[in-house]
Formats: C-alpha cells, structure tokens, sequence
C-alpha cells in the first residue's frame, strides 16, 4: 500500500498455462495426480505435494454470473458470498471462529463462469475445516437475517467500486462487446438489480445451479490421498444433482460496428481507456499462440504498446493488452491511462502502435524474445498448490487438455514468422473497435466522435449502457 | 509486509520439530570486499531462480527539493547503463526469458529479477552494469517524469486510500520525513535536477548500501563465482548521512479532512509507534491481526457485520527502520456518519487497552501466523523477500533464530499494554474523506 513499483502489471506469465524450459524439460512437469468421480457425478483430483504441511481446497461449480438474469444481476453473487454465512450444522459465527482460530483461509465467489468455494488449511486440521466446506457447498442454509447483510453491503459496494475507473471501465467494455450474451452481465450488479433480489432468489437460484455433475474439485498439498478420498467421498457423496437443464446461451454476435462510449466522471484527473473487440474462447487451438503475440503487443515491459506510450513518449505509467478467454468466447481489449490533455495523443498512438501488428507483422527477433520469455515466465506460476489447484479445475471448466503443460514448450517452440502472421489475422480484431474512456466528456467527447457513434453516460448513473 | 516478520520467526519452531518440509535451512551467506552482503538459498523445486537487491534508500532519505526522488531513481535504474543503454536492460532480460519489477517505500528500495537459471550470468551482468555504471540519459530524465507523474495521478484518481493517506502522513509527522508521500510533491517531480539525480546515485547506490538475496535453482558456488566476476569490482562508498531527525512527541490529538466525491465517508486513524525493531512491535503487530484479520476479528465482527457502521475495516502497520505510525482505516456505511464510526473503531481499541484480549484470540493470531509462514515458504519468492526483509529492518536474517522464543512469550498481558500505551488520544491523528455536502461541521 505504501509503495510505487516500475511496473503496474504482472505481465502475461499469469494467463499462460503451461510451459517446459528447453535446457530443463525433465525438471518441470505437472505433479502427479489421482482423480476419480463420485457416484453423483463429482469429479475430484488428488495432487500430493509436500513442501509445506499445507492443503489447498478448490471446489468449482457452474453457477457463475452467467446464469445470472440482467434485471437480477449480481444474484450469482451474492448466492456464493451467502455459502458462507451459515449451513445446516454450523451457523456464520462457527464457521468464522473455528477457520480463523485454525489460520484457514476460505472464500466463496462467483466468476463469469462458475462459483468458487476455496480454502488453504494445515493438514492436521483437515478433518475440522472439511466438513465445514463441504457444507457451504451441499447444504447452506440461506439466513434471512445474513442475506440482507450481504445485500446492503454489495448495494453500497455499487456506488464505492464507481470511485474507481479502473474499477468499472470493464463492465463498460463487456456490454459493447458481448451484447445479449449473458458474459455482458454486471458481476456485481446494479443498485437496482440488486434491490430485486430477495432470500427466495438465491435458494431457487441455488437449487438450479449448485450440482454435482459439472462440478470439480481439486484438493492438493501434503496428505495422504487414502485418507482423503475417503473423507472427501463421506463428505460429499450425499450431495444431489437436480433435473434442470442448464440454460442455453445465445451465441457471441460478430461485432459489425464500431462504437463509443464516453462516461462522464467531473473530477477526473485522468482519461481512462479500454479498446478492444471479441477474442477467443479459452480452449481455441491456437491459445498459447496468440499469448506470444500478444506479449509483444502488450503483455510485457517492453512490449509495443508499454515502449510507446509510457517508455518513448512519457504519455502514462502503463499501457497493455489482454485476452479474457471464458468458455464460450471472450474479449481483446488494450488498457491505459493518461493526464486529460494528453488524451487525444495517447489514444492516436495507441491505435497506430496496434495498427501495426497488422500491417507490418512481427520480426523474427522479436518473435524469439517473446518465446523465451513466456518459456521463462511460467514455472513460478505453478509453485504453489493453489495455482496447481486451479489448473485442474480450469482443465475441466474450460476444457483444456490434460497434456497441455507438457506440450506447452513444443507449442511455443514451433510458433514460426508464417504461424504468428496467421495468429494476427484470425484472432486480434482489425476493424469495429469498440472503445471506453472514462474522464472528463466536455473534453474527450469532442475527440472521439471520429471513431464512431459515441454516447455518453455518467460514472455515478446506475447502468452500464 | 509485516506478516514477514512472523513467518521466518517461526522457522525455528519448524526445525526444531524437524518439518523436513521447510527448505530455507540452507541460507547461506557471504560477504564481497566492497561490503555487499549476499544470502544465498538453493531450491530445485523449479528451474527458476531470482534476485533480490535491498538497498537501504527510500523516502526517509530524501528532504523538502526532493521528495519522491527515491521512487523515481528506481525508475531510472531501467533507463540505461554504460554497457546496456536505454531500454537494453528490459529487452536484455526479456529476451533471456527474465522479468523484473521493483518497488520503493518510506525505507528501501528495492530490485527484483525473476528469471530461468539459463539466464543467471545475464541478470549478474544486467545488475552490475547498471550498479558500477549507470549512465543518467537527460532526455530519459523527461520522458521518465511524465511516467511518474501519471504514476501519482492514477494513483489518486484510482484510490480513496492515497488521497486521505498522504494527508493524514503529512499531518502526523512534524519533523521526520516520513511525512511526505513515497511517490513525492508534484512539483518536485517537476523540478529536480540531473544533478540531484546523480548526488543521489553517488551516495546511495554504493555495494556496501545493498543487500542482495538468490533463491532457486543456483548452487552457492557459481552464485559466489558470478558475484565476484560481477559485482566485487564495484568500489564501495562512503557510509550515507545517518537519518537524525527524531519526531518530536505529539502533544495533542490532530485532525484532517480531505474533500472529495465519495459515496460515503472513509477514515483514517493514525497512532505513533515504535520502529520494528523495537521489543514492542511483535505485541503491536499481534494487536492489529487481533483487530482486523478475518471475518471474526473485533473490527470486522463489530462494526462490519454486527452494527454494520462500515462496509469495511483495516488496520496496518508498516515495518519501519524509524518510528512510524499504526493506521486503523474504515470505509462507513451509507448514512453513517464518520462522527459514528470514528467514535466506534476508538472504542473498540479502547476496549483492549482497558479490558485486555482473550487467550484465545492470542492463540488464534499464532496459528493464523503460522499458516503465514508456511504459506510464504511454498515459493522461492516468498524466501528472498522474507529473508531480504529481516536482514533489513531487523538488522540481520539470523534474528530470526531469537525470534520465536519473543513470539511464544507474547502473553495477554503484553497485547493489553502495548494498547495502553500507544493508541492514546493525545497520540492520534484522524482524517476524514468526505464529500464536500457532507462536510458541513
């Protein structure tokens, strides 16, 4: 809190799942694992790893935002954060005061995709925080009383994340891009969907979406996986699936505009900016493919955007570029920031230095940089059993391929000047931007009318679009 | 960072309960003739391995002309360097498979190089060209204070946090330099001089201010071969101007209010204390995760779920080579008036100084403390920031040996005394953030 770093990003080496260095293939694998199904349909995956007398807990269910419905957006939410505030056999203060006393961590969630209920324990006190999990998994309760706790607070956190562009500008960007696809919905809600939401709502909403079939769980750290297997299959054997379909989606429209919004905060400092367009769902083929190119675009310090506008021109402290990949789909989008007179400039360099990609291509000294970087990047981002934890569930999510890690090194090595020009033009949008900038409107409105119809909202007006 | 502290205090419990789990056992050390200090941890459970460089310069060593100049000399160790110049360092080490980063605080200043073992000789070579040679470019001077200037505004623009902090800093401190924000006044980000920039160099960024910590996949004698190839030609300097300035007691309580369009008010409460290595910062630093660690904690439980006066609460205490300040921050709920919650957050920490806490809650911080550290240990990272992090604020990573025997002593007693002594009316500094409707009294 009290420091400034060179850098605002982590970079890339997050979103990449899987690598092998050349000069070390043999040291760096994914652990072994054991998994199994339950008879109801749960699947469970068992990674022994002994460094530290730690167990990592990591329950995915498919109840994320987007099962939400637009006029209750933030009922996903809201049904996760309630796990935790009682079940059948521990109410809230149990729950609370036996986890804290032992030093476990816990939390429960949602995502676009699903919900998350997490946990770092000692091994020793497994069979104490188990139970506990498991049964803000199968058996919550849904207090009234806590409910409209949680309610009142996320209603104020609504108008709290509002003080902060960077906290929104995504929720913006979202709507622009995946329209009636319900990956548009507001995580968090609006003040006033959330004031719709009543303790009816999330146990229905429980009923239809926390089921065993479709859910994993990955547990891994030091422990012994007879034990465990056993304790996991008591404990969670009982849980029951439902005979609701899973609701079906509409697709991702092609975007065949572009467009602009302009949201209107008076005492801003700084133009805040989003441009982007649809990207990728998470399982394409060409996944770690388009991570390279986009390192060099803007997943790195020295990336084309971060030497541009923050290193070449002093215009920001940080410029990058990401793929949000989900299941069905996702976005592109490049990110940053600059003082409200600077704007025009920063926003013109930005799309020159992006319009670059496409027109000249990349040269093969960059190309080779970037594949050992990704290749360099990605052992630490599997140290620990949280992170391991996590690619198991997100294999099963997002359908990656169990041999993904081991054959990521192969993929990167084979990404040649041909394969990368291809990358570009199939999967880093050209034309139809879709763009937010959160400032001043009087001043940055004017601007951008050249790039598309723009409309104009207000930071504190409760809606997206 | 102040969990560190705890997790390599308790590594002595873990050896000797003989835990083959913990590897940072193997910390090894030397030291190169021009006083730079080396820590070395060999751990293959990756083919990775950093760097950590710790220089003893942050915002305490800068004065009025130059605030902020500590944070933006770590920005221009990037910027070029006799043998690698501008942008050569970053595109160096990238295209090695390297990534890097650094940070600046009130005390330090301090360098990190993540990288694959095939790139070690690199990151030796990076670093000691631009320790033994750095080359201040003026018109990356320029260019960098545009950065750093945005740096500070998305940083006010982004946080209620920093607005009402630096206030609140600015109003505790009289005389110490902790007073002034890390990122520094924006026109002395506008003024300094390449002069002060390499006065700043000359006395601060000498081997024998640094100490470098390796952890990962490296053996202790190719990192002593590498260190002396690279870094032992760097003379040493002379020893910096000690830091003199002891903050006057405070006589009074002191009040602030930052304007700004919030929802609802946040507030900050700030206490004098110690510097970390002072005998009361274990009690301190047990004292705050007994207020505001977890959803059982007292804060939290009272005024967040209980009264719901606070949509949320923390408390924080940085370490600190001088004396600093314990911050206490609450964000009201809305409707609720910071007059309310101000007065409810005192009376919490009131309550510890006259009522005492239970052994349990004593217990329960231990364990959270524990997990902490192990937690810590499962990555190479968390083993050279935490050994970085005693050898400097508690003079020497062996501390660490005499430290559990401080931490199990902690009795309730020692909680309730350092409540009692510290967090005192006459001793605290409150700022408000509010809306100016709002602020109307």
């Amino acid at each position: 809190m009290k420091s400034h770093t060179k850098k605002c990003y982590l970079y890339l080496a997050i979103l990449i799942i899987g690598s092998q260095l050349l000069h070390a293939q043999s040291n760096f694998k994914l652990p072994a694992y054991e998994s199994f199904r339950l008879d109801n349909g749960l699947e469970i995956f068992m990674v022994v790893q002994k460094e530290v007398p730690l167990v990592h807990f990591r329950a995915v269910v498919p109840a994320g935002t987007r099962r939400d419905t637009k006029d209750k957006a933030g009922l996903a939410g809201l049904t996760a954060d309630a796990l935790s505030t009682g079940t059948q056999s521990f109410d809230k203060t149990t729950i609370e005061s036996q986890l804290d006393f032992l030093g476990a961590s816990y939390n429960t969630s949602a995502g676009s995709e699903a919900a998350v209920i997490s946990s770092s324990f000692v091994n020793k006190d497994a069979s104490v925080v188990l139970p506990i999990l498991t049964e803000m998994i199968v058996k919550p309760i849904f207090d009234l009383q806590e409910f409209e706790k949680l309610q009142e607070r996320a209603i104020a956190g609504v108008d709290q994340m509002r003080e902060s562009p960077r906290g929104v500008i995504g929720n913006y960007f979202n709507q622009m891009v995946y329209g009636d696809h319900p990956y548009a919905n507001i995580p968090s809600g609006t003040k006033k969907s959330l004031q719709q939401i009543g303790i009816q709502d999330l146990k229905n909403f429980y009923a239809q979406n926390y089921q065993p079939q479709g859910s994993v769980l990955a547990i891994v750290g030091d422990f012994d996986p007879l034990v465990m297997k056993i304790q996991l299959s008591d404990l969670l054997s009982s849980w029951k699936n439902n005979t609701i379909l899973a609701p079906t989606t509409p697709e991702i429209k092609a975007l065949n505009k572009a467009s602009v919004v302009v949201v209107n905060k008076e005492d801003a400092r700084e133009t805040t900016m989003l441009v982007g367009g649809i990207g990728v769902p998470r399982n394409v083929s060409d996944y770690i493919g388009i991570q390279v190119i986009n390192t060099i675009l803007g997943g790195r310090f020295t990336s084309w955007l971060n030497d541009e506008l923050r290193v070449n021109s002093g215009l920001t402290y940080g410029a990058r570029s990401s793929f949000s990949a989900l299941k069905d789909g996702g976005s592109f989008s490049m990110s940053t920031f600059t003082a409200n007179e600077t704007t025009e400039q920063t926003i013109d360099l930005l799309l020159k230095t992006y319009q670059k990609i496409h027109d000249f291509g990349i040269d093969t000294k960059t190309l080779e940089s970037a594949k050992n970087y990704v290749k360099g990047q990605f052992p630490p981002d599997y140290e620990t059993n949280a992170a391991i934890a996590r690619f198991f569930t997100d294999a099963t999510v997002y359908e990656i391929p169990m041999d993904y890690i081991d054959k990521f090194t192969e993929t990167v090595n084979s990404l040649d000047s041909k394969k990368a020009k291809q990358i570009i033009e199939d999967y880093f949008p050209k034309d139809n931007l879709q763009m937010v900038f959160i400032g001043k409107a009087s001043e940055i409105t004017p601007i951008v009318t050249k790039f598309g119809p723009v409309k104009v909202l207000e930071i504190t007006e409760d809606t997206y679009y | 960072m102040k969990i560190n502290f705890y997790f390599t205090a308790l590594l002595l419990v873990l050896f000797q309960k003989g835990m083959s789990q913990s590897k940072a056992t193997d910390i090894q050390t030397f030291t190169l003739s021009n006083g730079m200090k080396i820590l070395v941890l060999e751990d293959n459970s990756i083919p990775n391995a950093n760097m950590y460089l710790f220089w003893k310069v942050g915002s305490r060593n800068e004065y009025p002309g130059i605030t902020g100049l500590s944070h933006f000399f770590e920005h221009m160790m990037f910027n070029g360097s006799k043998k690698y110049g501008p942008k050569m360092f970053d595109r160096t080490m990238e295209a090695a498979g390297g990534s890097n980063n650094a940070y600046t605080t009130e005390n330090l200043t301090v360098y990190t190089d993540w990288f694959p073992i095939s790139a070690l000789e690199t990151i030796f070579d990076l670093e000691a060209d631009r320790i033994g040679h750095l080359d201040l470019d003026p018109k990356m001077v320029e260019s960098e204070r545009g950065v750093v200037l945005s740096e500070r505004s998305t940083g006010l623009e982004n946080s209620n946090f920093r607005n009402i902090s630096e206030q609140v800093k600015g109003a505790a401190f009289l005389a110490h330099p902790y007073r002034w924000s890390v990122i520094g006044y924006e026109s002395d980000i506008k003024n300094w001089s390449i002069e002060d920039l390499q006065t700043y160099f000359d006395t601060y960024y000498a081997p024998n201010n640094a100490v470098v910590v390796i952890s990962g996949d490296v053996t202790l004698k190719e990192v002593k071969r590498l260190s002396k190839q690279y870094f032992e030609p760097i003379p040493s300097g002379p020893k910096a101007r000690p830091i003199h300035t002891i903050e006057p007691e405070q006589l009074g309580q002191k009040r602030v209010v930052v304007e700004k369009q919030v929802s609802s008010p946040n507030i900050m409460l700030a206490y004098h204390v110690p510097e970390t290595k002072h005998e009361d910062y274990y009690a301190l630093d047990v004292l705050s995760a007994i207020l505001s660690d977890g959803n059982s904690s007292r804060l939290y439980s009272q005024l967040v779920d209980q009264k719901t006066l606070a949509t949320s609460v923390f408390s924080y205490m940085p370490e600190s080579i001088d004396p600093n300040l314990f911050y206490f921050y609450g964000v009201a709920s809305p409707g609720t008036a910071p007059e309310i919650l101000e007065a409810e957050m005192v009376q919490i920490i009131s309550d510890i100084a006259q009522n005492g806490v239970s052994e349990r809650e004593l217990q329960k911080v231990k364990n959270q403390k524990l997990v902490a550290l192990y937690s810590s240990l499962e990555t190479i990272d968390g083993k050279s920031n935490t050994l970085g992090t005693y050898e400097m604020y508690f003079g020497d990573y062996k501390k660490m040996f005499s430290a559990p025997q401080s931490y199990e002593q902690l009795t309730v007693a020692d909680i309730q005394r350092v409540a009692q002594k510290y967090f005192t009316k006459n001793n605290s500094t409150v700022g408000y953030l509010m809306s100016p409707e709002n602020n109307t009294k």
